[in-house]
């Protein structure tokens, strides 16, 4: 097995200790930062994301393999130009005031980490004001909300609404989910992306940040 | 050998007590010994007379009680079966359960056009072939009767076609002891020889006696044949609740058990210590539609009884799942083909066939034996049984979670989900969204497509040439001869 297959199927597999060696090796061998982050890391991970899709990795499994993968990027950060590290963008994200559910939040968080975004994570319970103040401090792309009661859906109306004085909307486009939320719902408090489960959750913020693009 | 070991982990539904038990077998003594049964075959007759039973004046065989405990104490309580190759496939015994379509139906669900139409040689390929991949079907049986051959060659067209199509052990009906022989003869060549058969059995025959106590001469033709050369034979009545057999759940079980053991009798008496697998086919008629019925409530409890008495009595038995009234797979055979398998599965119902059976045996259904193999996956997690210990307890791994935690990313829980959770392969786990994206299709449909795929891709490695030559050479001499 070439050493960039050995390096994939061992980011697939969540092995880290094999994945830090591996790196290692393949700059003793002059292979470039850039090389091995575009045909290693990022191979590996494009590979576990279609086996996510087919049904085949267990989410954990996937979870484990994003994990492994920036074990294996911080070696290679600090040899990377400015340009070779894009990041599919920058979200804010939390459960809505009043509600206290959060593992569908994590759940879709840690998915989105691992397909290359930056995630700021307010955790439970974040009231609107307080959505849209981190939205601008941290210059966001997106910001994601999660409720599972229908008496707390309500604070992601109140949340657009706060994004809107802070005159956010336009540069920040708004995410929701979570068990009673639907489509129509999103369309009815002028949301941007709606999913209905985690994996759909990526693929709506990838669809959302390749149309800013 | 641990794999192939497919007993229920977990209690049991318990309809009989010990008492109940002993209750049923001294009165199935009774008819046995008192009412007597009616024997076709002469040769038969005479080893049961020589043994020590007594012909009456109306030309019933009565049986003594000592030739049935002598039977009990020959007859194995396991029986292995070998698949193609020559590998251990099956233990029958012990609360083991094994799954199998059943044979004959007379008519087919086309699995392209969902046509009703007469069964065909090439539907007993096709269920061979599907069955073969999936994997929790067992062993093979016809699924379909040749309708379009000569019926005396029908069985062992079958026969030869099913071994084509499929690795795993057959159980095979056929019509008398003249195409059993031609049977059992290509299984010879397959294993190299009559002593290599009886040492590794592929094939169980299939055979009954006919309700109300009449043992005829077919049967007890093939029980004989199965005896001498050592192919494992069943000996199951289909004693007709209402009509055949007693309306009661007790007289049935006792006539079923009854008749059995009466070729039990025959078996051992003819070589003791040959393979046998005992059994009810416990049907009951609608008494108002004038319907076998195959999922009757009685039906079942009967059933439940026949496996009870088999475990007793410490003889493998032969069973029934996967079957259904109803006219289409639907949900009344969704609702009935479960709840019969999963009663056999935790009963440790030996060796069970019928899956795919819908319109009271009649007519065959591939849908039907997918969905079941889904149901069989599904119930072999359950009644594996919960393993408690310290690790399973998690306790480290809660700890390390602690309030407001998760366990996506748990060391345990990469350690253990792929061991713990079951997979559907069938079965939706979408949410809306997803199925919608998928075609919103229902369980039968998705039954119907994993058919159609597994029959396109799913590969048989072939036989032997010599022995595929060997096999037409004999059944042409047989259909010549028959000629």
């Amino acid at each position: 097995m070439s050493l960039f297959e050995d390096l994939k199927l061992n980011v697939e597999q969540g092995k880290k200790e094999a994945v830090l060696a591996l790196v290692a090796q393949a700059l003793d061998q002059g292979h470039s930062a850039q090389q091995i982050l575009q045909q290693g890391l990022i191979a590996a991970m494009d590979i576990v994301g279609a086996k996510m899709e087919q049904e085949e990795m267990f989410i954990p499994e996937v979870l484990r393999a994003a994990k492994t993968m920036e074990a294996g990027l911080e070696i290679l950060k600090p040899l990377l130009g400015v340009g070779d590290m894009q990041v599919s963008g920058k979200v804010v994200m939390g459960t809505v005031k009043g509600d206290l559910h959060d593992i569908g939040k994590n759940l879709v968080a840690m998915l989105l980490s691992s397909a290359g975004f930056e995630v700021i994570d307010l955790g439970i319970n974040v009231a609107p004001a307080v959505f849209a103040q981190k939205a601008e401090a941290t210059g966001a792309d997106f910001l994601g909300m999660s409720a599972l009661l229908t008496t707390t859906m309500p604070m992601m109306a109140a949340t657009i609404e706060e994004l809107e004085k802070a005159g956010l909307r336009g540069r920040v486009r708004v995410l929701i989910g979570g068990a009673p939320v639907t489509q129509a719902y999103a369309d009815q408090i002028g949301a941007d992306g709606y999913a209905s489960d985690a994996g759909a959750a990526i693929k709506v913020a990838k669809e959302l940040g390749a149309v800013k693009a | 050998m641990t794999q192939l070991r497919n007993a229920s982990q977990v209690g049991r539904l318990g309809f009989l007590s010990e008492q109940n038990k002993r209750d049923i077998y001294l009165a199935a003594l009774e008819v046995l010994a008192n009412v007597g049964m009616r024997v076709y075959h002469e040769e038969a007759k005479t080893l049961l007379l020589e043994a020590g039973c007594t012909l009456t004046p109306q030309d019933r065989v009565l049986m003594p009680r000592h030739l049935v405990e002598q039977a009990r104490l020959c007859v194995p309580s396991v029986v292995n079966l070998y698949d193609r190759d020559g590998t251990l496939a099956l233990e029958l015994g012990g609360y083991n359960s094994y799954f199998g379509p059943g044979s004959d139906l007379m008519s087919t669900y086309d699995l392209e056009t969902g046509a009703h139409r007469p069964s065909t040689l090439k539907d007993v390929a096709r269920a061979a072939r599907l069955c073969d991949a999936l994997p929790h079907l067992d062993f093979i049986m016809s699924s379909a009767h040749p309708t379009d051959q000569d019926p005396h060659l029908s069985y062992l067209l079958s026969f030869a076609e099913m071994m084509q199509n499929t690795r795993k052990p057959l159980v095979m009906t056929a019509e008398n002891e003249r195409d059993l022989s031609v049977m059992i003869q290509i299984a010879r060549e397959l294993r190299g020889g009559a002593e290599a058969l009886r040492q590794k059995p592929y094939l169980v025959v299939y055979n009954e006696p006919i309700s109300p106590l009449e043992h005829p001469e077919e049967s007890l033709s093939k029980l004989l044949l199965c005896a001498d050369t050592g192919v494992p034979s069943i000996y199951s009545p289909a004693p007709l609740a209402g009509a055949t057999a007693p309306i009661t759940v007790a007289g049935h079980t006792t006539q079923g058990v009854a008749e059995s053991l009466f070729g039990l009798v025959v078996h051992q008496l003819r070589k003791p210590g040959a393979p046998f697998l005992f059994g009810i086919g416990p049907a009951v008629l609608d008494l108002v539609t004038a319907q076998s019925s195959y999922n009757a409530v009685e039906y079942l409890m009967t059933y439940m009884c026949a496996v009870e008495m088999a475990k007793w009595l410490d003889i493998p038995n032969w069973g029934y799942a996967g079957t259904s009234d109803s006219q289409l797979l639907d949900a009344q055979a969704g609702m009935e083909a479960t709840q019969i398998t999963f009663l056999a599965m935790q009963a440790g119902s030996n060796l069970s066939h019928d899956v795919g059976y819908l319109d009271f045996g009649l007519t065959g259904s591939l849908e039907e034996i997918v969905l079941v193999d889904e149901f069989i996956s599904m119930n072999r997690r359950l009644l594996a049984g919960i393993e408690v210990n310290r690790d399973t307890l998690a306790l480290e791994a809660i700890a390390e979670a602690g309030p407001g935690g998760q366990y996506m990313t748990s060391e345990h829980t990469y350690r253990y989900m792929r061991a713990v959770q079951w997979r559907p392969t069938i079965l939706n786990r979408h949410g809306r969204e997803r199925w919608l994206a998928d075609g919103g299709l229902d369980l039968a449909a998705r039954a119907r497509q994993k058919a159609l795929d597994l029959l396109a891709t799913h590969q048989v490695p072939a036989l032997p040439a010599d022995l595929a030559v060997k096999t037409d050479e004999l059944i042409g001499a047989f259909a010549a001869a028959g000629a």
